[in-house]
């Protein structure tokens, strides 16, 4: 990674940072309010590319880790990575890198708006939801113990609005692609 | 702006080295899951919130930080009182409960620097094999930390442009400029991080 | 401090930034100005090596900018316009350190030659502050001292006063000044380099003109004006 790469990923991660830091916003036409911080690793893997965008997601991991407040709603520390939810965290890495994959193999520059719209919203519904869940159910189900079943279809009532963020960040990748694109596009 | 979750004190804890402290946590974990004994797991339980409270934080404090989490431990406990039965409730939540709060006992006795040092410590095989250099982790952790509070507040610079001209304050159309004028920057932090003599390839 | 450049050539897809330039410059204060996009950014940016020559070479003090590209980055230091994207550590100090970290010295050493810098500079009082609550020019100062703690011989500041307002520029214009080390400044801020011993001129990637800081200033309100 160079210098650069360095930067490009410490700066996404503190906006991820920050997004974790913004109330949560509602969208006009659904009154369900989204917690920015896991739309940020649908856009990491959109903007930054697989490599580059797993880096940032893993950065504010072990930010929080060590210590720092940088989670949804400032919080922070090894207990966030001790309860239930830690799977969904975990999964955030490999999510963003799947994410960035998908990105970079299916979009190109010079591609009709549609084109590149589908293919984002295929990254993050991929990468940002299902390779999430992936990590996120089984660990979730293991410390449920016998109530695996029902903790598990309750967990599937945060995916209406999981679809909602990957339109945003299809939407939003696209923008800053159009604005200043950092994606690198692979064959 | 992000202040550390560690608090100064003179605990067993805090006087524990690092690794030993996630050697026991991860110990802990393992002989959590591992027993299903209400008559371990409960003194367990009381044991952790002893340890955490050991750390000087004080009830209130502890309360905060790990509410959240806790909440969603109650939650799954729940599940299992409407599921499966009440004592497998009560197994469930002390042994999230406990693991949650040791964890935050950790936190509370472990600074950053403290951390980084015991990272760049494991790093080290890690570099040898070109993965990773512990100079580039550190200084990553130390740009994160140095631009939240600018990115943050150029958010706020951005949603106060919306509200002047009348525009509601939306994801998109405050977040995509957010984005692309932080990253804009990588190229003149990077030369100025090389200027110094960082130099990557 | 002798810099050399010897038919040094910069070109970039399709375009010259820079058109071969032979230069000797040993002056203790060297003023460059031009138009946007005239080269004198490129050419300073080959003297610390951030930029390579695409033909021709550049020496500094006998090194070779390519060839020993550490060493001879190790004799210059460089500001740049924006105070913002030179301070990448939280706290002053650990950025102040930043730079001799990256030389390999022992913790007592850096920690001493942190404290004698900020000493030199007047700031030993910002030492633990927090960067982003410092003034712009708090900030460039800071980035002056983080930069000169490595003890370079030249420095190199890129339009430092362009965002800052009067008072810091004042400030900053009379650091420089007192700055013992050659210094070489880009700017748009005439006054700045007015008292200077060569102010040389760029205009289209070429010199245009290089002299005493009077003739230069009025050659280049020429091509300016037109």
């Amino acid at each position: 990674m160079s210098t650069r790469d360095i930067v490009l990923v410490a700066l996404f991660a503190a906006i991820i940072v920050v997004l974790g830091l913004l109330p949560p916003i509602t969208l006009g036409f659904i009154p369900v309010p989204i917690t920015a911080q896991s739309l940020g690793v649908m856009l990491a893997g959109c903007i930054l590319g697989a490599r580059r965008g797993a880096a940032a997601v893993l950065l504010v991991l072990l930010l929080g880790a060590i210590g720092l407040p940088v989670f949804s709603g400032g919080r922070g520390g090894l207990a966030v990575f001790a309860g239930p939810t830690a799977g969904y965290l975990v999964g955030f890495v490999p999510g963003a890198y799947v994410c960035g994959l998908i990105a970079e193999r299916l979009v190109k520059e010079d591609q009709a708006e549609l084109s590149q719209f589908l293919s984002f919203l295929a990254a993050s519904v991929v990468g940002g939801i299902a390779v999430v869940y992936l990590f996120g159910i089984p660990w979730l189900t293991y410390v449920s113990g016998k109530a695996f079943f029902g903790t598990a279809a309750a967990s599937l009532v945060f995916l209406p609005g999981d679809l909602i963020k990957a339109f945003v960040a299809m939407l939003a990748g696209r923008a800053v692609l159009a604005g200043y694109p950092l994606l690198p596009q692979r064959a | 702006m992000l202040n550390a979750l560690d608090i100064e004190g003179d605990s067993p804890l805090h006087r524990m080295p690092v690794r030993g402290k996630l050697i026991l946590l991860f110990s802990a974990a393992v002989g959590l899951f591992v027993v299903s004994d209400l008559r371990l797991l409960v003194p367990a339980l009381a044991l952790s919130a002893g340890l955490l409270l050991s750390t000087g934080i004080g009830a209130g404090q502890a309360f905060r930080r790990t509410r959240f989490v806790l909440f969603t431990v109650l939650l799954v406990a729940a599940a299992n009182y409407v599921f499966v039965s009440p004592h497998e409730a009560a197994v469930v939540f002390c042994r999230l409960a406990a693991l949650v709060l040791l964890a935050a006992a950790v936190t509370a006795t472990t600074g950053i620097s403290a951390f980084m040092d015991e990272i760049a410590r494991l790093l080290t095989p890690l570099e040898r094999y070109g993965f990773v250099r512990a100079a580039d982790v550190s200084l990553a952790v130390g740009l994160v930390i140095r631009f939240v509070p600018e990115i943050l507040s150029r958010y706020r610079d951005i949603a106060e442009a919306h509200r002047a001209r009348g525009l509601p304050v939306r994801p998109l159309t405050t977040l995509v400029p957010l984005i692309i004028l932080t990253l804009k920057d990588a190229d003149t932090i990077a030369m100025a991080i090389d200027a110094r003599g960082f130099r990557r390839h | 401090m002798d810099i050399v450049f010897t038919a040094a050539t910069v070109r970039y897809a399709g375009r010259v930034a820079l058109h071969p330039l032979d230069l000797a410059l040993s002056e203790r204060r060297i003023g460059i100005v031009g138009l946007n996009g005239s080269g004198k950014t490129t050419m300073a940016r080959l003297i610390n090596g951030l930029v390579k020559p695409t033909e021709g070479s550049v020496t500094v003090d006998g090194l070779d900018t390519v060839a020993d590209e550490k060493a001879a980055r190790g004799k210059t230091g460089f500001i740049f316009q924006n105070p913002q994207h030179q301070m990448i550590l939280p706290i002053l100090a650990e950025d102040i350190a930043f730079g001799l970290k990256n030389r390999g010295l022992a913790k007592a050493e850096i920690t001493e030659r942190t404290e004698t810098i900020l000493a030199r500079f007047g700031i030993s009082h910002l030492a633990r502050r927090r960067v982003h609550e410092l003034s712009g020019g708090e900030t460039q100062l800071a980035a002056i001292a983080s930069v000169l703690v490595t003890g370079p011989d030249l420095l190199i500041l890129d339009e430092p006063t362009n965002q800052l307002d009067l008072k810091n520029r004042a400030l900053i214009e009379r650091t420089v000044a007192g700055l013992p080390e050659h210094v070489i400044v880009i700017t748009h801020d005439l006054a700045l380099i007015e008292g200077f011993d060569r102010v040389l001129v760029f205009h289209e990637g070429r010199l245009a003109a290089d002299s005493r800081p009077a003739e230069a200033i009025g050659a280049y309100r020429k091509i300016a004006a037109c």
